[in-house]
């Protein structure tokens, strides 16, 4: 776990075309520092650059769009650094590697972070369903899109949305999904408490102008995500 | 048509090969229902299941005999889904159909944008 305090910061610069054992060079460097327990680590695409074959590469070409660049960067501590370095030498044979000196002032992780736990669900929730039209939009953007990003900004537990085949509704216009129209009927299952959803209804008044919203009770058998658990288990 | 307060949500659930006089049933229901009357109703595609028949229904990329699992939604009132039952029993010889309960938030539609029947 990185942690406040002095650190370094590796950047590793290779070819987008490179392989190694078949796979792409930039790919195999993130997985490994994936599996090898690295806090965190960025690829970047670069848009032009040249290595020491002084060949340019560019997007502008597009033969050559797929030899972009790629950087990879992370910071460690000097210790998993080192344990790492041989490694990242043999993958990113052809590639740059350097090692710089940092500080960390914010370690990125996950219990560190501000924002509230995630809804904790009890066992009776509520299930609610929209229905409106594929083609139905919310200031020039697809209604159930919107409304996806209007339940998430309300902290709403979740949604999945479905896109029907067949279907028909207030307005008794078929809607029908083929190549041509794209006018499926689309489906919002959304679970959380009755009390959140209740107070997400004006949202929903001002942004579905037609459909269908219902509401049926939900028991609740499961709801975790993988940042929940490191904090469920240090409470006992 | 006005639908609030509690209501009934009824959903069938069988094959998309399933066939009524010739068509894919999942029309021939929505079809139905529109006859009828119902308020809507929704047909989604699944994408792997298995039901009554315990077939595992997969759809394939690229595969055309594909009998995908097909569930309907039709939301109305109590006694318009009583209405549409003796309908489904004649037409889905090998499915499921289940009743559970819904509160109506909200249901609208734009007059004047589409004729309304």
């Amino acid at each position: 776990m990185l942690t406040t305090g002095p650190a370094k910061k590796v950047t590793v610069y290779v070819m987008e075309g490179q392989k190694y054992h078949g796979m792409a060079c930039y790919a195999a460097v993130l997985d490994y520092l994936f599996f090898r327990g690295i806090s965190d680590a960025t690829v970047t695409r670069g848009v032009a650059g040249f290595g020491t074959d002084h060949k340019l590469h560019t997007s502008r070409l597009v033969e050559l769009a797929d030899q972009m660049p790629m950087k990879i960067e992370f910071v460690e501590s000097t210790e998993r650094v080192e344990e790492v370095l041989p490694k990242l030498t043999e993958i990113a044979a052809h590639g740059l590697i350097d090692v710089q000196d940092t500080t960390v002032i914010n370690p990125a992780a996950d219990k560190k972070r501000p924002q509230p736990a995630p809804a904790k669900l009890q066992s009776t929730a509520k299930i609610m369903r929209i229905l409106i039209g594929e083609q139905d939009r919310w200031q020039d953007k697809p209604l159930h899109q919107a409304l996806v990003q209007a339940l998430r900004a309300n902290d709403i537990a979740g949604v999945t949305v479905y896109r029907g085949i067949l279907g028909y509704g207030a307005n008794r216009r078929m809607h029908k999904d083929s190549a041509l129209s794209h006018d499926a009927p689309m489906l919002l299952t959304v679970v959380d408490t009755e009390e959140k959803l209740r107070a997400f209804f004006p949202v929903l008044d001002q942004m579905v102008k037609q459909g269908l919203v219902v509401m049926s009770d939900a028991e609740v058998i499961k709801y975790s995500h993988a940042a929940l658990l490191p904090e469920k288990e240090e409470k006992p | 048509m006005k639908l609030e307060g509690k209501a009934k949500m009824l959903r069938i659930h069988f094959g998309e090969d399933d066939t009524w006089k010739g068509r894919p049933l999942y029309e021939a229901i929505v079809e139905r229902c529109r006859e009828l009357d119902i308020a809507g109703a929704t047909v989604l595609r699944g994408i792997e299941g298995y039901g009554a028949s315990t077939i595992i229904r997969r759809r394939h990329l690229l595969s055309f005999s594909a009998d995908a699992p097909i569930l309907v939604q039709v939301i109305d009132t109590d006694e318009n889904i009583q209405r549409l039952l003796p309908a489904l029993d004649e037409m889905v010889s090998e499915g499921l159909i289940a009743i559970s309960e819904v509160e109506v938030i909200k249901y609208v539609h734009q007059h004047g944008q589409h004729p309304q029947k």
